[in-house]
C-alpha cells in the first residue's frame, strides 16, 4: 500500500529527515514512535501533500504510484487520509456540509454518483454516534469551540465517513483523557480491515495499549533506528528514548 | 427633456424661496458652507482615499427619480408620508428634526437640494413584526443624473422596527446623494439593513440619534460599485444606548468602496461595537475608515471596532484606519485591523480531506463574509443576500448547494 524510499526532507533548507524506509501493507497497522523533534510530524505533512517541505531524495510509492507528485485533494481521492495534530478551526465553514461536500469529491474522483443530503445524513449520523459526537458538534463550523477531545473525536469521525485505505494519525492521543482516549481508540479499532492500512504516530505508548499495532518503529533525528512488534513500544515506555539513542550512540 | 446638465456645485440656486423658513436658513447655510469651502477633493483628510474628483469635476442633470417608496403599505402604528408633503401642510413637525445637527460636503449639498423624500414614523410603543422595505433604484438612462433621496425615520420610545434599504441599478451615469438620518427615542430599537447592489455612483450618509437604552443595530451589504462612499454617524447622547454596526463590502474589476464610520459616546455607559468585513479582488480598492470618540462625559463606555479584510489579487488595494479618541478614564475599548489573504492552514486542511483547491478557496472566502450577513435577521432578505454574495465572490458558482 504504502512504500517510502530513502526519503529525505527538508524544511527551510534544514534536514529533517534523512533516509526513511518503511512499507505498510494493507491491513496493517504500524505505530510510528519517536520523541519530540525526531520528524513525526514531517512525515505526517509529506504524506498528505503540505507545501514547506522540499523532497531532496526518495520517492514514496502509494498503490505503485508516486504520491509526492499529487495534489493534496487528489491524495484524499485516492484513499489518503491524514488525522491531524492540530486539527485548525474554520469559523463560518460547517463541519457536517464540509464533510459531505469532501465525500462526494471523493466519489466524483472514483466515478461515483454523489451522495444526496439523505444518504449523507443516514453515514454521518451512524459514525458520529460511534464517536460519540453530538449532534450539535456535527452541524457547527469546523473544530470551532471545540474542546481538545472533540477535535481528535471529530479527526476520527471524518476518517470513519470517509473510509480511507490508508489512514495517518498524527499523535491522535495527545491532549486526551483517559475516557476520550479510549473513544478515539476504539473508533479507530473499528475501522481496522485487511484493506486498509494505518500509520500511527505517536509519543507515548499508552495509545498501543488500545490499538495494537502489528509493527512498531522508532524515529530518533530523521531517521528509523529500530523496528520491532507490539513489545518494542513497551520497552520504550520503560527505558525511554534515551537508552535508544545511547545504544545507537546517536 | 434634456435638462440642462451643470457641475454639483453650480447647481446651488443662489437664493432659497420656498419651504419654511427655519429650512430656508438651514439651506443657505448648507450651500453657503458649500461655496465657501467647496466639495472634498484629496486634500480632505476624510476624502483621502476616495477618488471623488470624478464626480466633483462631472456635469449631471437634475435626474427625475421617483421619491423613494416603501415596497408595502405601512403597517399599523407606521405613519409614512412624503417630506414635501409635510414641510407644506405641517412643517413644525420636522423643525429640529430634518438636519438636525451640522453637515458639510454631499450631506450639505443633499440638504440644500432635496426635494422630496420620506418621513417614516413609528409610534411609542409599537413593534412592527414586518421589515419596512425602501427601494431606490436608479433610472434607466445613459444621461448622466444626481438624485438626492432624503429620508427620515423617527422611532418613538419604546416602539421597535426593521428598516430595509435597497440600492439597485445599473446605470453607471447615475449619481445618488443619499441621507438617512434617524432618531430612536427612549427604550427604540431599529434594525437597519442597507444594500447596495451594483449601484452607479453612490454617495450616502446614515445620521443616527439614539436617546436612553435605545438599539441601533446596521447591517451594510456592498456588492460592487464604481464609486461608493458610505458613512454611518450614530451619536450615542442618552445614557446605556448601544448600537451595533456590521458591514460586509466586495470589490472587484475597477470598484471603488468605502465605508467610513463615526461612533460618538456622549453619554455614559453606551456600548458599540462595529465588524466590517471585506474582500478585494481584480484591480479594486476597498477603504474602511471607523472613528469611535468617546467624550468627557461618558464614563463606563465599551467601545469595539474591527475591520478584516481579504486580499485576493495583488492588484487590489486595501486602505483600513479604524482609530479611538478617548477623553475619559473610565472606558473599555478595543480596535484593531487586519489585510491578509486566505489561511494556508485551512486551506490545507480542506484540500487533505479531498475537496479540490478552487472549491476550498471559495468556501474560505464566503466563509469570511457570510458571518456578516448571517446578522441579518429578517430571513428572506438574508437568503437573498447569501445569493447576491455567491453571484460575486470568485468561483462562488461552486460552492452554491455545499454551504
Amino acid at each position: 500500500m504504502l512504500k517510502i524510499e530513502d526519503l529525505h526532507v527538508e524544511v527551510d533548507g534544514k534536514p529533517i529527515l534523512k533516509g526513511i524506509n518503511l512499507e505498510v501493507n494493507a491491513g496493517e497497522v504500524h505505530a510510528l514512535m519517536g520523541p519530540n523533534g525526531s520528524g513525526k510530524s514531517t512525515l505526517a505533512y509529506v504524506l498528505a501533500g503540505r507545501d514547506g517541505y522540499e523532497v531532496t531524495k526518495g520517492r514514496v510509492l502509494y498503490k505503485g504510484q508516486d504520491l509526492l507528485e499529487m495534489l493534496p485533494e487528489a491524495r484524499a481521492a485516492e484513499g489518503v487520509f491524514l488525522g491531524f495534530q492540530y486539527p485548525v478551526a474554520i469559523p463560518g465553514v460547517s463541519n457536517i456540509y464540509f464533510l459531505k461536500a469532501a465525500l462526494n469529491a471523493i466519489r466524483k474522483h472514483r466515478g461515483e454518483d454523489p451522495l444526496d443530503a439523505i444518504d449523507f445524513m443516514k453515514i454521518s449520523k451512524e459514525k458520529a454516534a460511534l464517536m460519540q459526537l453530538p449532534d450539535e458538534l456535527t452541524k457547527r463550523s469546523v473544530n470551532d469551540g471545540f474542546s481538545g477531545g472533540e477535535k481528535k473525536r471529530n479527526e476520527i469521525f471524518h476518517m470513519a465517513v470517509l473510509e480511507p485505505a490508508l489512514a495517518v494519525l498524527d499523535e491522535t492521543d495527545s491532549g486526551l483523557d483517559i475516557d476520550a482516549l479510549k473513544v478515539v481508540a476504539d473508533g479507530v479499532n473499528a475501522l481496522r480491515s485487511s484493506e486498509r492500512a494505518m500509520l500511527i504516530i505517536t509519543h507515548y505508548q499508552r495509545l498501543l495499549d488500545h490499538i495494537v499495532p502489528d509493527v512498531v518503529h522508532v524515529l530518533i533525528d530523521g531517521q528509523i533506528v529500530r523496528t520491532g512488534d507490539k513489545d518494542l513500544a513497551r520497552h520504550l515506555e520503560a527505558e525511554g528514548y534515551t537508552e535508544v539513542r545511547d545504544a545507537m550512540q546517536l | 427633456m434634456t435638462q440642462e446638465r451643470q457641475t454639483l456645485l453650480d447647481s446651488l440656486p443662489s437664493s432659497f424661496d420656498t419651504g419654511p423658513r427655519w429650512l430656508r436658513s438651514l439651506r443657505v447655510r448648507a450651500a453657503d458652507v458649500l461655496r465657501e469651502r467647496g466639495l472634498p477633493n484629496k486634500k480632505t483628510e476624510a476624502w483621502r482615499f476616495t477618488p471623488v474628483r470624478s464626480v466633483v469635476d462631472r456635469e449631471f442633470a437634475h435626474a427625475d427619480t421617483e421619491a423613494p417608496r416603501l415596497a408595502s403599505s405601512a403597517p399599523d402604528g407606521v405613519t409614512v408620508r412624503s417630506l414635501r408633503q409635510v414641510l407644506e401642510q405641517e412643517p413644525a413637525l420636522l423643525e429640529g428634526r430634518l438636519a438636525h445637527g451640522e453637515s458639510e460636503h454631499f450631506a450639505a449639498l443633499n440638504t440644500a437640494l432635496f426635494a422630496e423624500g420620506l418621513w417614516i414614523h413609528v409610534a411609542a410603543g409599537v413593534v412592527v413584526e414586518e421589515p419596512l422595505q425602501l427601494i431606490h433604484a436608479l433610472p434607466r438612462t445613459s444621461e448622466p443624473g444626481v438624485s438626492y433621496p432624503r429620508v427620515l425615520l423617527t422611532a418613538e420610545t419604546g416602539s421597535e422596527a426593521t428598516l430595509i434599504e435597497t440600492y439597485v441599478g445599473e446605470a453607471a451615469e447615475q449619481l445618488t446623494n443619499s441621507v438617512v438620518e434617524v432618531e430612536l427615542g427612549p427604550n427604540a430599537k431599529l434594525d437597519h439593513v442597507r444594500v447596495h447592489e451594483n449601484a452607479g455612483l453612490q454617495v450616502g450618509r446614515v445620521d443616527v440619534r439614539q436617546e436612553a437604552d435605545s438599539s441601533y443595530r446596521s447591517v451594510v451589504v456592498t456588492l460592487g460599485g464604481a464609486l461608493l462612499r458610505f458613512d454611518v454617524r450614530v451619536l450615542l447622547q442618552g445614557q446605556g444606548a448601544e448600537c451595533r454596526l456590521d458591514g460586509a463590502y466586495l470589490v472587484d474589476g475597477d470598484d471603488h468602496v468605502d465605508h467610513h464610520t463615526l461612533v460618538e459616546h456622549k453619554a455614559p455607559r453606551c456600548r458599540s461595537d462595529q465588524t466590517y468585513r471585506g474582500i478585494a479582488s481584480g484591480r479594486g480598492t476597498a477603504v474602511f475608515d471607523g472613528i469611535v470618540v468617546v467624550h468627557r462625559d461618558a464614563q463606563k463606555t465599551e467601545a469595539h471596532q474591527e475591520n478584516r479584510n481579504l486580499l485576493l489579487s495583488e492588484t487590489a488595494t486595501v486602505h483600513t484606519k479604524p482609530h479611538l479618541e478617548i477623553d475619559t478614564d473610565d472606558v473599555i475599548c478595543s480596535h484593531g485591523a487586519t489585510v491578509g489573504s486566505l489561511d494556508q492552514s485551512q486551506l490545507f486542511y480542506l484540500r487533505a480531506r479531498g475537496i479540490p483547491e478552487e472549491l476550498a478557496r471559495a468556501m474560505l472566502t464566503y466563509a469570511f463574509i457570510e458571518r456578516v450577513v448571517d446578522e441579518v435577521a429578517h430571513e428572506p432578505t438574508r437568503d437573498r443576500l447569501r445569493e447576491a454574495v455567491l453571484a460575486v465572490i470568485p468561483q462562488g458558482e461552486a460552492i452554491r448547494g455545499v454551504t
